[in-house]
């Protein structure tokens, strides 16, 4: 009982606080200028959840610390900027994206039969090895004379020169199909040399029940039918996109984002940090390199530019809107809020933070999924033996989380400049945020990210009213996180070890 | 459907060969287990014995042999398929999910929805503790609680087959009696292949017996007439029974 008295007493002491410092700020900077700075606090606040939830996401669950956070915020922001602004680039890669994935998943496929194939030792070692080299040969050759850099350049220039009412201005012509159809089946036929590969022909040691077989094909085959289609699009499905209503296209950008977030995580997990759970620290200098090859790959398609994205039509009427309905109704840049001009995609970006806490909040507590990952960190053969898929739990939540962290770059790709280091610092405040809250805890990094955002809005309010340098503000989210830290060890809501 | 499997057996191992890294840890280790009825697997620490029960489950997956569960060849799968066949596993060393409470332990191992509502009365009639303790996190239960929620756990969902590992490991002598009690009463409609050292309890709960020696079975048979071999007992066990006469008491004793 004394414990419980003494937690309410801790609950009231720090609403108390709480109230007192806004109260205090309030009379301090008088009505407009508490209003205007509180929504840019929470504005900054939700920017970092954005970052800070994914990262506690899979910090959380998986207890695996991403260092490409980052950089994967970043990468979501390019590809929505990317769809949004001019798909080219997206369309172009496509048919080779599904037609290689579509070769690489037949592995499951071709392992019950390769592996019962019976060869000399020394074949067993050196046939993957042939594999692996022509199936690089060949994807070369499938990329020869293709130029990715001039097609990624397609929405660099819609960018500098769009003018408004004619987004197809910027529309380039693609290799005619005549010359493009080799492309996506020598990608193909390379996926299938790595699925060959893969699959360890030979190796005994290797286990794959021959069932289900068919089952195991629908996979590759929708995803080569995908190719096709993919290639037959190249070029009109770009110009459709664009001549579509603005929000539109953005809402699907965000989607694409999303997408595209989910299916490079899985891919990253399985083929980069799945090998190495057993050494959490290797996971650590991975991700680290992991966000250098990401930035340096994203400066060579787009040059290390800053990029600034077009809002959609929801966001880009100029005026003031006096109300939230005559806001929807004609798009304003600003929005009147108790008397204080506000933007409107700044609101936006509130609503997309908030809606990420829920979704994590449903995810983590109205769902098997936080349990079995619990669990999972623990003791994954238990799990195992209970009779759910471990892996495929594992991959899922590290997309998910690099999905949050790439819809929170497109989310604040009109907001900030699109460039390469973007994420960089909002990954440090996401860390910072994460490590108040209490590694791990969701609620911890959604409240953490409120206290930062609130720390700088009014840090930055009061550097520029004593004119004293903004560095002030920059430093102050670390001042806050070294008071938490000495005063609770584990964070805010962090579990005492 | 294999023609050759004597259809009383539930599970038919068949001279299985386990690898964990480079070591060669079975060399051959075939057992049956008949359909409702608890069969046990005596040895020597090390002898292989919970390794024979993660190669059932494709923890450890075997290289070569056959096992045959429910008339269904299910060595190479995956161990989440062959958990979901209907095979339940209690590990040793008491292996619950410490950061989960209770409840979220047995809600874990449900297979389909509704598992655990329909086996609650059972499981706690088992073991009351754990209904007291439902909503108390897994690292505050006493030693044999947790013993108790992990055989808990296996009984959520519909399994054809139990494999425990040592129940009765670091338990108080009343609690062992508990957990024999518990493990009778579940194997009325459940298979069992338990591994146990204590060789009373193994003796009075089970019907059929497979030694296992260095990575080998190497004796099988029924119970009845393993506790009138000493001699084997002895040579393979080590067990610290003094006279035939006594083991055969215990035995009576049982009956």
């Amino acid at each position: 009982m004394n414990q419980k008295i003494k937690r309410i007493l801790t609950i009231i002491i720090i609403v108390l606080a709480v109230v007192g410092i806004f109260t205090f700020l309030f009379l301090f900077a008088g009505k407009e200028t508490f209003i205007r700075t509180t929504l840019s606090g929470l504005t900054l606040g939700s920017l970092f959840f954005l970052v800070a939830g994914g990262l506690t996401l899979i910090f959380g669950l998986m207890d695996v610390l991403n260092f490409a956070h980052g950089a994967m915020f970043m990468l979501g922001a390019y590809i929505g900027w990317q769809f949004y602004t001019n798909p080219t680039f997206i369309f172009g890669l496509l048919p080779q994206v599904f037609a290689f994935s579509s070769g690489v998943l037949l592995t499951s496929y071709m392992k019950p039969y390769l592996i019962r194939w019976k060869l000399p030792e020394k074949w067993v070692k050196a046939l993957p090895r042939i594999a692996y080299v022509l199936a690089l040969i060949i994807a070369i050759i499938s990329f020869l004379g293709l130029d990715i850099l001039e097609l990624a350049q397609t929405a660099m220039v819609a960018a500098t020169t769009a003018t408004v009412g004619d987004p197809l201005a910027e529309i380039s012509v693609q290799e005619p199909l005549a010359e493009y159809w080799f492309r996506p089946i020598f990608i193909f036929i390379s996926g299938a040399l790595v699925a060959f590969a893969t699959s360890k022909p030979g190796d005994k040691t290797q286990f794959a029940p021959k069932e289900k077989m068919n089952q195991k094909l629908l996979v590759p085959i929708v995803l080569f039918i995908l190719a096709i289609v993919a290639t037959f699009i190249r070029e009109t499905a770009p110009v459709v996109i664009l001549l579509m209503n603005g929000n539109w296209r953005f809402i699907i950008a965000l989607i694409v984002s999303i997408i595209f977030g989910f299916v490079f995580g899985a891919v990253v997990e399985i083929t980069l940090i799945r090998p190495l759970y057993v050494r959490p620290t290797f996971i650590i200098i991975m991700t680290l390199g992991l966000s250098y090859v990401i930035r340096e790959l994203v400066q060579l398609l787009w040059d290390p530019l800053a990029y600034q994205m077009v809002r959609p039509p929801l966001f880009a009427q100029p005026g003031k809107a006096a109300s939230l309905l005559e806001w929807l109704r004609f798009g304003n840049t600003t929005i009147d809020i108790a008397g204080v001009t506000f933007p409107t995609y700044r609101l936006f970006v509130i609503l997309l933070g908030i809606l990420m806490f829920i979704f994590i909040s449903i995810l983590m507590t109205r769902s098997r999924l936080g349990m079995i990952i619990r669990a999972g960190v623990q003791d994954p053969q238990m799990v195992e033996a209970l009779g759910i898929n471990v892996k495929a739990i594992f991959t899922l939540v590290f997309g998910l989380g690099v999905a949050m962290a790439a819809l929170g770059g497109i989310g604040a790709g009109p907001f900030l400049p699109i460039q390469p280091l973007m994420g960089d610092h909002y990954q440090t405040q996401g860390l910072i945020t994460v490590v108040i809250g209490g590694m791990g805890s969701y609620v911890g990094a959604f409240i953490g990210a409120l206290v930062l955002g609130m720390a700088r809005a009014f840090g930055d309010y009061f550097a520029l009213k004593y004119s004293l340098s903004t560095a002030i503000a920059e430093a102050s989210t670390v001042i806050i996180m070294i008071i938490v830290l000495l005063a609770r060890p584990q964070g805010l809501f962090g579990k005492k070890e | 459907m294999t023609e050759s499997v004597n259809n009383s057996d539930l599970l038919v191992v068949d001279n299985i060969q386990t690898y964990i890294g480079q070591f060669h840890i079975l060399e051959g280790v075939s057992l049956r287990v008949p359909r409702s009825s608890i069969t046990v697997m005596l040895g020597r620490n090390g002898a292989g014995k919970t390794t024979t029960l993660k190669s059932i489950l494709g923890l450890t997956p075997p290289q070569e042999g056959k096992i045959i569960f429910d008339g269904m060849e299910i060595q190479g799968k995956r161990a989440y398929n062959i958990a979901n066949l209907g095979i339940g596993y209690v590990p040793e060393h008491r292996a619950i999910f410490r950061s989960l409470s209770v409840m979220e332990n047995l809600k874990l191992a449900e297979r389909k929805k509704g598992d655990l509502d329909r086996h609650a009365e059972f499981i706690f009639d088992l073991f009351p503790d754990l209904k007291r303790l439902y909503k108390l996190p897994g690292n505050h239960l006493s030693g044999g609680q947790q013993q108790m929620l992990a055989v808990a756990r296996a009984l959520v969902p519909d399994n054809k087959l139990l494999l425990i590992d040592e129940p009765s490991e670091g338990l108080a002598p009343i609690l062992i009696q508990q957990m024999m009690e518990a493990i009778e009463a579940l194997s009325e409609n459940t298979t069992v292949l338990l591994v146990e050292q204590n060789f009373i309890m193994a003796s009075q709960l089970a019907e059929r017996y497979t030694i296992i020696d260095d990575g080998r079975s190497v004796q099988s048979g029924t119970m009845v007439d393993l506790v009138k071999d000493t001699d084997l007992i002895h040579h393979y066990l080590g067990a610290s029974i003094k006279t035939r006469e006594e083991l055969e008491k215990i035995h009576e004793s049982e009956n």
